[in-house]
């Protein structure tokens, strides 16, 4: 395998084909978990556990799945994955648990994780598609984590939990529920499209 | 490549389908029952925590510690925790603005005065409803004795007002219905109910 197979096949999903900013994958979590940055740095561990093992787990077997059936495997595979986290998470860290409620089993609906199956794993190598799915959990989740910071500053006065701006802020309650989600999310988008894309484009 | 033989159209994807959906089950099954006693664990520590924080009494908040005080101040009546002999608490539920919330709330021995409320279980939206998880929303209600109205947050003072959550509305008046009706229940709690 290429070193430089391996470099683009990790670099692609971080930049230029972000599956947030490019793709406009996974919205749905994007907008539930992202008001709390803790909640957010969870969610996006299980999302890269999830899309990187279920990614490799695909690929391993790309040979063996009948095609015909290929969609109800990798459902079955995804979900697996993230029952595990799920169950580790509600054993080990409970606290946590409790607050992301319904979220962690919502990650087999995020579409990142089908997509990269159906788009990447099917198609190569298993060490590559391990890379590929862990890019595109790390891809997804530093646009999470951008918006969660920007969200949890402005909409609670804090970062992490922790009380950053005083009692003279008025918090912006837009920002914790889920419209805020959307304004951050289209705003940042469009920063990135505007600011960053557009030179790559000309150039 | 080969024919489509009556074998690789229909049986191999039934038979591969049945072949992953046992494995995947056998190993999500094994992860739960393993960690089965840890999560029931988890439960009970949260449940204790919550009875403690109810009564008001100070505790170290880790496991051990909240086991060990639970198990030598509390004593179980029926539906009702008695915890040191002369505080109720007892589990409340009702409906929050997305799902059940649960809370436990404890009173002194005289049945009106409150000694502490917490919240065992809520579904509310984050950063908003579920605020009435945090310390200084549940802690308002110390010394307190209701029914209770709502006021803006932060601006609770007589006996009978409790602070409501900005950007809340519905969730506080959710909380406010059943701090209510633990109030109007509260006269029997020395029975046991």
């Amino acid at each position: 395998m290429a070193r430089g197979m391996v470099k683009k096949t990790f670099l692609t999903p971080l930049g230029k084909d972000n599956p947030v900013f490019v793709q406009i994958l996974g919205i749905c979590s994007t907008l539930a978990v992202t008001n709390k940055l803790a909640n957010t740095m969870v969610m996006v561990l299980g999302v890269m556990f999830t899309t990187a093992l279920s990614s490799w787990t695909i690929s391993l077997f790309r040979k063996q799945i009948p095609s015909r059936i290929r969609m109800m495997v990798e459902t079955l595979v995804i979900a697996t994955y993230v029952i595990i986290v799920d169950i580790i998470l509600k054993a080990y860290n409970p606290e946590i648990w409790k607050q992301l409620g319904p979220y962690v089993g919502l990650i087999i609906t995020n579409c990142i994780v089908m997509g990269r199956v159906e788009a990447f794993a099917l198609q190569n190598k298993p060490t590559l598609s391990l890379i590929d799915g862990l890019a595109s959990g790390m891809g997804y989740g530093y646009v999470l984590l951008i918006i969660a910071f920007v969200r949890e500053l402005l909409g609670s006065g804090t970062i992490w939990g922790y009380q950053v701006l005083g009692s003279w802020w008025t918090k912006w309650a837009i920002m914790v529920m889920p419209p805020g989600g959307f304004f951050m999310l289209a705003i940042l988008i469009w920063v990135v499209h505007e600011g960053v894309m557009k030179e790559g484009k000309n150039g | 490549m080969k024919s489509q033989t009556f074998y690789t159209k229909r049986i191999k994807p039934l038979v591969f389908m049945a072949v992953v959906t046992i494995i995947c089950i056998v190993l999500t099954s094994s992860l739960y029952l393993l960690t089965r006693e840890r999560v029931a664990m988890n439960e009970l520590f949260f449940m204790r925590r919550s009875i403690l924080d109810a009564a008001g009494v100070e505790h170290s908040g880790d496991v051990e510690g909240v086991n060990s005080l639970y198990e030598s101040v509390v004593k179980e009546v029926g539906e009702v925790y008695v915890v040191g002999g002369n505080t109720y608490v007892k589990l409340f539920k009702g409906p929050g603005l997305w799902g059940e919330i649960t809370i436990l709330v404890g009173f002194e021995e005289d049945l009106k005065t409150i000694t502490g409320v917490s919240v065992f279980a809520q579904n509310e939206t984050p950063g908003l409803g579920a605020r009435i998880e945090e310390p200084w929303f549940s802690q308002q209600f110390r010394g307190k004795e209701g029914p209770f109205s709502l006021v803006e947050e932060g601006t609770a003072a007589a006996k009978s007002e409790m602070d409501a959550i900005t950007g809340a509305t519905r969730t506080s008046d959710a909380f406010k219905n059943i701090m209510n009706r633990a109030i109007s229940e509260s006269a029997t709690l020395k029975g046991g109910q």
